[in-house]
């Protein structure tokens, strides 16, 4: 085992080397047992107090506000409609997202090799387990296949790193590990060996999601956990999805809240794409000395956050001067238009290439948050 | 058995759930005690079902009867369907003598005039409440027994409540009713849900109603909502009058079981800090869907937490007071279809 140091811009950081990962495959189930005590020696710090403390409990004032994402950039119009056939992979499904700390020593050209790995680690376990569920028509017994695949265009600046999609054949399930547009500065305070994906999305039969996390996790020493997305995410969401007005279609922007009541009242809020779309521009205009009328023109830019709230106190307030119930008591669960779904649990469904860089981006950012390190 | 008749009885069995299959089974009757004690109820479903279609088999049963095992079923147990309420307007001198003989031919006969090819069977609930399914057929086809439709008329009231009927029978349906019924006639009460019961009980306003009283009296079977005792000296006048406000709208103790409201609101946005949105001619369009296990407990609830404010709203009070649960609402006031 070697010891080595490194030094980063905001504190020394120790660890222990593991041994190389390339080491033939093991059959033992055992995981290695030193994982959470080479975390707590660490003394870097974590993405959440480098932005801020408390940063997922709403709009937080003063000091932290300030740190927080205030602005995010929408794709401008027509350019943004062009989806490579890798991409169109992530579209269309639902998908349940965790987050993902660095992972040591992943390497982008060595995929075909963490294939094979992943696909007999499976392979061990399930024999292992006892033969698993009896998955009809899958031919379990014969050699599974698992493919990683790059999935181009997605990274945003140069500290991002590709997006990876994980397909085993002729298994009901894929997953993929993404990071986009994540804060540069976080990047590069990251120790050399370690590649930052923190958004994994997986969907399909829930079997294998244990066994992929279980190897990703021996494999390079990180750890997975549920991201949830908070209300305030999906207020973002639920704006930026409504800026784009070339692809609203004729779907609804709908929203959903959960009032505190017994038993618990869920209240469902559809407005027509087009009246959103107003809405949405009324309190952008104000905001912005906007020289030119033209309404193609607004679809560009950066959107702030006072424009997200004003967009959704004017959605509240139109229900409560109908309905005198506050929206606010509640918690806001689910945002969907025609661009996508996102729910509190955390379950996205992108249904359009046109804002997926935008929502990922915001999604990185709560992966990169709710992240311990 | 022909075929219609097992393939009838198979689906029935299917859906029947093994703990009521017993009771319904012998308030059916059409099976002796000794073979409806050779049924073994413990077994696998197919097993049972195989042994069920011998018996009928055995005692000659047809389509006909099935359809009454079916009927038995559904009553006793109506809150699985998709419900509509329909209101009968306009009662003619003698619409409210109209008993269950006469009601039984008359609609039969009218049916049948309409829709030539429909297979009705009419039963009396102990509950004053006619139950009939229908079964319809056209001039190519047999009456389709796979998909019947239900509807339940309490006698000397003007509700009927309907389901699995398509549009196009409901003026057929809609017609025939109001003939048998002596009322001039009918429309869409706009209240549709799965339970019957819930339905029925808000429409006829079977549950507690609460009336204003100039004295206000602690209601026995209010939630208690346990809090610091400081803040509840403090706020109990407060918290008394938004209960009995609560109590007044959605009534008393326990409520009927209604899952579901929607609202399609098409009204200007009003008191926006937006002029543009402020002027605008058009109405913002949007619908409100409530949904939840009883809706009017947790109204009653957030009316009585302060969460929706008191008084309560028409908007809300209207599902009660009218005995509705799909509302359009205009600038120029709901609209009443």
């Amino acid at each position: 085992m070697s010891l080595s140091t490194c030094r980063c811009s905001e504190a020394l950081w120790m660890r222990m080397d593991p041994p190389p990962t390339s080491q033939p495959f093991s059959t033992s189930a055992v995981r290695t047992p030193l994982l959470a005590q080479r975390r707590s020696r660490s003394s870097r710090q974590s993405y959440r107090s480098y932005v801020g403390t408390a940063s997922h409990l709403g709009y937080t004032p003063g000091f932290t506000k300030r740190r927080l994402t205030t602005s995010r950039l929408a794709p401008r119009g027509r350019t943004a409609d062009e989806v490579s056939p890798a991409q169109l992979a992530l579209l269309a499904r639902e998908w349940q997202l965790s987050y993902v700390t660095p992972l040591y020593r992943f390497r982008h050209g060595q995929l075909k090799t963490y294939a094979r790995q992943l696909a007999a680690f499976v392979q061990s376990e399930k024999q292992q387990q006892g033969g698993g569920p009896v998955e009809a028509g899958a031919g379990m017994e014969s050699t599974l296949k698992v493919s990683f695949t790059l999935v181009a265009g997605m990274a945003q600046t140069e500290a991002d790193a590709d997006t990876v999609f994980i397909q085993p054949h002729k298994a009901l399930w894929s997953g993929w590990l993404a990071c986009v547009g994540g804060d540069p500065d976080y990047m590069r305070s990251l120790p050399e060996d370690f590649v930052c994906l923190p958004l994994f999305c997986r969907g399909g039969a829930a079997w294998l999601s244990p066994l992929v996390e279980a190897w990703f996790c021996r494999t390079f020493d990180c750890c997975f956990g549920p991201l949830e997305i908070n209300a305030v995410s999906l207020q973002w969401l639920a704006a930026l999805w409504t800026n784009c007005r070339a692809q609203a279609g004729v779907q609804p922007l709908k929203l959903v809240w959960s009032l505190p009541v017994e038993p618990p009242l869920e209240v469902t809020y559809a407005v027509h794409p087009q009246d959103a779309w107003e809405l949405w521009r009324s309190v952008r205009r104000p905001l912005r000395e906007r020289v030119d009328e033209e309404e193609d023109e607004d679809e560009d830019g950066s959107v702030g956050i006072e424009e997200v709230e004003g967009f959704i106190k004017g959605l509240q307030s139109h229900f409560y001067r109908h309905f005198r119930l506050e929206l606010s008591a509640g918690q806001l669960t689910q945002v969907s238009t025609a661009l996508g779904s996102a729910k509190h649990g955390g379950r996205l469904k992108i249904s359009n290439g046109s804002y997926m860089v935008t929502t990922l981006t915001l999604l990185t950012e709560c992966a990169l948050l709710k992240m311990p390190v | 058995m022909d075929d219609l008749a097992r393939s009838l009885l198979q689906r029935l069995i299917r859906r029947i759930p093994r703990q009521v299959l017993k009771t319904t089974l012998s308030k059916w009757a059409r099976l002796s005690l000794q073979q409806e004690e050779s049924l073994d109820f413990t077994q696998p479903k197919f097993v049972l079902m195989e042994h069920l279609l011998a018996l009928c088999a055995e005692n000659g049963l047809g389509v006909k009867h099935i359809t009454e095992l079916e009927m038995i079923y559904v009553i006793d147990n109506p809150n699985q369907r998709k419900w509509n309420a329909y209101q009968l307007l306009e009662p003619r001198d003698d619409a409210l003598s109209v008993e269950m003989i006469h009601f039984k031919e008359q609609f039969k006969v009218h049916l049948v005039a309409l829709i030539r090819h429909v297979s009705i069977k009419i039963k009396k609930h102990t509950d004053e409440a006619v139950w009939i399914r229908l079964a319809w057929g056209d001039s190519l086809s047999r009456p389709n027994h796979l998909k019947p439709s239900y509807v339940v008329h309490h006698l000397q009231t003007p509700y009927v409540f309907v389901t699995n009927v398509t549009s196009k029978r409901m003026t057929l349906l809609n017609q025939a009713l109001v003939l048998a019924t002596r009322y001039s006639s009918i429309k869409d009460a706009n209240l549709s849900g799965r339970k019957l019961t819930a339905i029925r009980d808000l429409l006829m306003k079977q549950y507690q109603q609460v009336f204003p009283s100039k004295h206000l009296q602690p209601l026995g079977e209010k939630n208690q909502i346990i809090s610091n005792p400081q803040v509840e000296y403090e706020q109990n006048e407060q918290s008394e009058s938004r209960l009995q406000m609560a109590c007044e709208v959605f009534g008393g103790g326990a409520l009927p079981e209604l899952q579901t409201a929607i609202y399609k609101l098409e009204t200007k946005l009003k008191d926006n800090p937006n002029k543009s949105m402020t002027g605008r001619e058009q109405p913002f369009r949007c619908v409100v869907k409530f949904a939840s296990t009883n809706i009017l407990e947790s109204l009653r609830h957030g009316a009585m937490t302060g969460i929706a404010s008191t008084p309560v709203t028409p908007l809300l009070s209207s599902i009660t007071q009218k005995g509705r649960n799909h509302f359009v609402i205009t600038d120029k006031g709901p609209s009443s279809q």
